[in-house]
């Protein structure tokens, strides 16, 4: 299956691990990813707060590049989802935007027709690949480990432009994907709760907090590991865990996967190669569970 | 039909049936709340019924030492923000056939709010926020004479209305994640009806509220969650009133904290790049004279070089980017 | 505890809160004790908007015209005129204060129609006209900082003779009974719906200041006109705005057809209140009905007007009736909604008794006689909020403090002692409430005989004796919702009897009271209002009082 593939920033800069591990279970999934080399930043949020129309224009000329792919967008990152999601849906209904748009990224060799459908990983594997699919590709089953799912705001707020009013049941594909790979889903609030990253720089202390305190709540319901769909919840959780260590006087110490390094296990992947041993927390004692090695 | 619900109670002065049993409330690191025990009725009601509907039976039939607040039973009054499986909603406003999972519903005061008794918890903390963003118009100069209303577009008027809709429940910042963490975040509810009065036409004060919201506590404390959007019961997007509130105040000149200075790193990123460089984002966003700060950060950069993470120390350029920059020219504004 | 004040406020609602601020602005120590916080206060449910005739094309003359005749004649003409006269500056004032009212075109304030109004003079916030004021209103008494005894529940005021010097409360929080003393007390605590069942009222709305100020003395008046709102929600007894129809929609039957054609041949869907009520209920009764409702049709209105300017019931119906109603008609039917009659007052607000001030739902200046106009409700709470604040500071000024009242903080003590003592004996308020509020809507509705409201009498003895008895199920001290359910149920009690004696001595139809024996207006014998005494505590005794009229003889009433 083609998809135009939108990698984010993250797992071509800071989350290495993400790209390579995503690249790796391509293959067997059966998805011919293109990737969108050559568009830009969805800026986060960031810049759509600061200046609609500019986060308007950048990311409808990213919707625009998957158009002319003739495929759907693939995004790897919750808050890429969330923002892409966001301008799709809204590009999608109100025309002055759109022409806006067009108006802006039509110098650029691009017009946008308003069609792009901006899908998730995660939500692939249920809705376009097919999970019996992807049960038969299981050739490690992660019988024993207990897996605390954490997905990420943007993959679940605002639920009109993430289409979570007619698909309910997106809010629970992680659950079902940790049963499926053979491991325990672990039942905890904080699974669709905010990492913290987005107060990181600004308020330091308690953006650690956050995401230390939902961590730990995991770990106390016995979770080996958290398995997340969002590059940037993995910096917060996994990067900076050593110091939400000392935020909360707590010992935390629970590795963070991201989704693709998950199922790459699941399909028979050696950790290296999915570069489970460049992570700031060792997976070690997780992956021994499974019997595997960093 | 009959459903089962299973109620937080809680008594300061131990009063409890035999039938409550101890427990925490649905899981919550953060709690400050004493423990609770939790009781469960069956209540046989139609199919459509709330949950309000199931607490009042209870009140009114099984069990009158229930408290819990309630007045209009149609989501006008505000009274019955609870927190039901784990999240704070309207009782009369969500659907018992809903919110039933695994057979029951669980219903107990907000563990982000301290607790009165049963259902009943103390709104201090949200009514101080509410009285500390100012919310009453400081009246632009003239005011008109006695008997002549202020002339401004309806327009003007209809963009507050879903700010004025907020009926004050009190939902979005019980499970706001910032105030989990953070009491002294205004939060979502106070933020919106500081939007509400900082975009009033007929307000004088607007750039001084700009300054007072941009401060600690303010709206760069929110952490962009959407819980607040998600869980309010009038529509009033909370999220979205403090985005503009930001977008606002940094148009009024309000740049010198943290948020502005990450925004602005953000966005020359993008444009000089076409990509976020992580490198630069959190020293630029800290200001590089705030040695303090960026002594905090170390760290987790050591971290990450530890384990092989550091992002390419040459930060890449996208193809294609004189495209990004040519976007950046014509509508970037400040970010040109 | 014991606190001393010049003027409190009973109840934190439109007209406690005006009340409270004018009192402020007069400089007088005041505080508001209220059950609930302000902002749940029930003045939040009104939903369409607020009289005043502002535009160059109005009158006020013509306002108080349409209000006169709306009362069915019997509200005080003098009273009237102050209303329609006061109500452009107040509610500019509240303007100024940063309501965000409906503009036209120019940026001036614009109206949408209402029932029985013969011109648009209804200003108003979408459909949540009561709930923008109130939030207004709060947050200036935050601003001027009025001391407000939150979830306080008021059980008797203090009398001293014959002279109001404050009150008794209860902190629910920590279960403690406090003595407030005041100079005086506005009474501003709102109405008594929980006496009706079904009714668009909230739990709150449980007569507590018609019982505390009768008892203490002060008569009430026209108790017997109850309005029946004619658009309430199937079900539930939600209230459907009458903005719905003041922007176009129709009431249907069985049949599809506009019924008001046939008894409100001119104004339609926008006749009076009482008018309408009994007109859907001649459909139901005559088999046009449909499940005992009419129907509210809005589809011919457009999903912009609906949602633009009704959304809040557009969201009511969906919620708990699973009807949207830019697709698909409401069932509706007449439910009660509003307490004309009330603690009788002069324009100032002032009861009979020194001390004692009432404004808004509790009060009965009388502006709104047999039948209240819509959106007249709101304007009420405010001009004589205001001018109860006013008069209640001015009185406290010239009143000396007073000393006493320990002794009845330890009676009240002891009163609530002894029923959260009482034994069990089957009986629970809640049932006993139903019971009593299922009677009142069959015997004491919008139509009333001889005989059901002698049963009526009979059927209140016996809840009476009932009450006397009745249990506490909750023996502790915080928050006890227990304790004040069982006391609110007494308040209602009185109400209940107070409706039913003056329904009895009034023999003819007029506004809300409609009698089947009697079937039409009498004003030879009847223009007058009904008055109830309370004497010794105990007595009721029934006077009458005759209608001020300035200038609007009595007409033949059609619409």
């Amino acid at each position: 299956m083609k998809v135009a593939f939108w990698p984010g920033c993250v797992s071509k800069g800071a989350c290495p691990e993400l790209y390579v591990s995503t690249q790796a279970i391509a293959e067997p999934l059966g998805l011919e990813l293109h990737e969108l080399y050559q568009a830009p930043c969805c800026g986060a949020g960031v810049l759509s707060e600061q200046n609609p129309e500019l986060s308007d224009s950048l990311n409808g000329l990213t919707l625009a590049m998957a158009e002319a792919e003739g495929a759907d967008l693939m995004t790897i990152c919750s808050t890429c989802q969330g923002v892409l999601s966001n301008h799709s849906y809204h590009l999608a209904r109100d025309k002055t935007r759109l022409d806006k748009v067009n108006a802006t990224i039509a110098d650029q060799g691009f017009i946008y027709k308003g069609t792009t459908k901006v899908k998730h990983l995660l939500w692939m594997l249920f809705e376009d690949i097919g999970i019996d699919r992807v049960a038969a590709k299981i050739k490690r089953k992660l019988t024993g480990l207990k897996i605390a799912p954490f997905y990420g705001c943007y993959i679940l707020r605002p639920i009109e432009s993430l289409g979570l009013r007619e698909r309910p049941e997106r809010k629970n594909y992680l659950e079902r994907l940790i049963a499926l790979l053979g491991a325990e889903p672990v039942e905890y609030k904080g699974a669709t709760k905010c990492c913290g990253f987005p107060m990181l720089t600004f308020n330091r202390d308690k953006a650690l907090a956050m995401g230390g305190n939902h961590i730990m709540e995991a770990k106390e319901k016995g979770a080996d590991l958290l398995v997340t769909p969002c590059p940037l919840c993995h910096l917060n959780l996994d990067a900076q865990q050593p110091d939400a260590s000392r935020v909360l006087k707590k010992d935390i110490d629970v590795p963070i996967f991201h989704l693709p390094q998950l199922l790459g296990l699941a399909f028979g992947y050696e950790p290296e190669q999915l570069r489970l041993n460049h992570h700031v927390v060792s997976t070690k004692g997780a992956l021994e569970k499974v019997e595997l090695k960093v | 039909m009959e459903f089962t619900i299973e109620v937080g109670r809680y008594n300061p002065e131990g009063i409890y049936s035999d039938a409550a049993v101890p427990g925490k409330p649905f899981p919550a690191p953060w709690d400050r709340s004493p423990v609770r025990r939790y009781q469960t009725y069956k209540v046989d009601l139609p199919e459509h019924a709330v949950v309000l509907d199931a607490l009042i039976a209870i009140r009114e039939y099984q069990d009158q030492s229930l408290a819990v607040r309630c007045a209009c039973r149609s989501a006008i009054c505000g009274s019955c923000g609870i927190w039901i499986n784990g999240h704070a909603n309207l009782a009369c406003k969500s659907k018992l056939q809903e919110f039933t999972k695994d057979g029951t519903t669980r219903v107990e005061s907000p563990p982000s709010m301290p607790i009165i008794r049963d259902l009943v918890c103390d709104m201090n903390p949200f009514w101080e926020k509410h009285l500390a963003v100012k919310p009453w118009l400081q009246n632009k100069q003239p005011v008109p004479p006695p008997n002549e209303e202020y002339r401004v577009p309806n327009a003007s008027m209809e963009e507050l209305v879903q700010e004025v809709s907020c009926i004050s429940c009190g939902v979005c910042l019980m499970d706001c994640e910032s105030f989990a963490v953070n009491q002294e975040f205004l939060g979502p509810q106070a933020l919106a009806q500081a939007y509400r009065y900082a975009n009033d036409p007929r307000d004088a004060q607007s750039k001084e509220r700009l300054g007072e919201y941009s401060k600690s506590g303010g709206v760069w404390d929110c952490t962009h969650c959407y819980e607040c959007v998600t869980q309010c019961p009038k529509g009033v997007e909370p999220l979205e009133q403090i985005l503009k509130l930001r977008r606002m105040a940094v148009d009024a000149g309000f740049t010198n904290n943290p948020g502005t200075r990450h925004a602005d790193a953000f966005a020359e990123s993008v444009r000089d790049s076409g990509r976020l460089n992580e490198l630069t984002l959190l020293p630029k966003s800290i200001g590089y004279f705030n040695v303090v700060d960026q002594l905090k950060t170390l760290p987790g950069a050591f971290n990450l070089i530890r384990a092989g993470k550091l992002p390419p120390l040459v930060h890449k350029k996208i193809p294609g980017l004189s495209r990004i920059k040519a976007i950046f020219q014509r509508v970037g504004g400040r970010f040109k | 505890m014991t606190r001393d004040h010049d003027v409190v406020v009973l109840g934190a609602g439109l007209a406690g809160m005006r009340a409270a601020l004018e009192a402020a602005r007069e400089d007088a120590d005041v505080a508001i004790v209220t059950k609930v916080h302000p902002i749940r206060s029930h003045s939040s449910a009104a939903q369409g908007g607020i009289n005043a005739a502002i535009s160059e094309t109005d009158s006020w003359e013509s306002h108080a015209f349409d209000t006169v005749k709306g009362s069915d004649y019997l509200a005080d003409q003098d009273a009237v005129e102050v209303m329609c006269q006061e109500a452009p500056s107040d509610i500019i004032e509240f303007e100024h204060m940063g309501v965000i009212f409906y503009r036209g075109a120019d940026g001036r304030l614009g109206t949408r129609a209402f029932g029985g109004a013969s011109q648009a003079r209804t200003y108003f916030v979408g459909d949540i006209t009561g709930q923008a004021l109130l939030v207004t209103l709060y947050d200036q008494i935050l601003k001027a900082g009025v001391k407000v005894y939150e979830e306080w529940f008021a059980t008797k005021l203090h009398m001293e003779d014959g002279v109001c010097r404050g009150l008794v409360a209860l902190e629910m929080i920590t279960g403690e009974l406090h003595l407030l003393r005041a100079k005086a007390v506005v009474v501003a605590s709102g109405g008594l719906g929980r006496l009706y069942e079904p009714s668009t009222n909230a739990l709150i709305c449980t007569g507590d200041g018609y019982s505390l100020a009768y008892r203490a003395g002060a008569p009430l008046m026209d108790m017997e006109m109850v309005q029946y709102h004619p658009t309430t929600l199937a079900g539930s007894g939600f209230l459907m705005t009458e903005a719905a129809r003041g922007e176009g929609a129709y009431l249907l039957n069985s049949e599809g057809e506009r019924f008001m054609k046939r008894y409100a041949p001119n104004k339609m869907e926008l006749a009076a209140r009482d008018v309408t009520s009994r007109a859907e209920a001649t459909e139901i009764a005559e088999g046009r009905g449909i499940n005992g409702n009419v129907l509210l049709d809005l589809r011919h209105l457009g999903p912009d007007v609906v949602l633009k300017k009704l959304p809040q019931i557009h969201e009511m119906a969906l919620d708990y009736l699973g009807i949207d109603m830019i697709k698909e008609p409401v069932p509706v039917r007449p439910g009660m909604h509003y307490q004309m009659g009330g603690i009788r007052t002069d324009v100032q607000g002032a009861s009979s008794v020194p001390g004692i001030y009432a404004a808004g739902e509790v009060a009965c200046v009388s502006v709104h006689g047999g039948n209240r106009l819509g959106a007249n409700s709101l304007l009420d709470t405010i001009v004589f909020g205001r001018r109860s604040g006013k008069s209640s500071a001015e009185y406290a000024k010239k009143t000396a403090a007073t000393s006493g009242g320990e002794e009845l903080l330890r009676s009240e003590q002891e009163r609530l002692r002894e029923l959260l003592a009482r034994p069990y004996t089957g009986d629970t308020p809640a049932g006993l409430r139903l019971e009593l509020a299922t009677m009142m809507d069959k015997n004491v509705g919008l139509y009333r005989s001889d005989a059901g409201l002698h049963e009526a009498l009979d059927a209140l003895r016996g809840f009476r004796k009932r009450y006397e008895k009745i249990a506490v199920g909750d023996k502790g001290r915080v928050f006890n919702q227990a304790l004040t359910f069982a006391l609110e149920l007494g308040y209602l009690l009185d109400c209940g009897e107070a409706i039913v004696r003056s329904a009895i001595e009034r023999k003819e139809s007029r506004g809300a009271h409609t009698h089947t024996e009697h079937p039409d207006r009498n004003d030879v014998d009847w223009l007058k209002h009904t008055v109830l005494t309370c004497v010794d505590g105990e007595q009721a005794e029934i006077s009458f009082a005759p209608v001020t009229i300035t200038r609007w003889k009595p007409e033949v009433r059609t619409y």
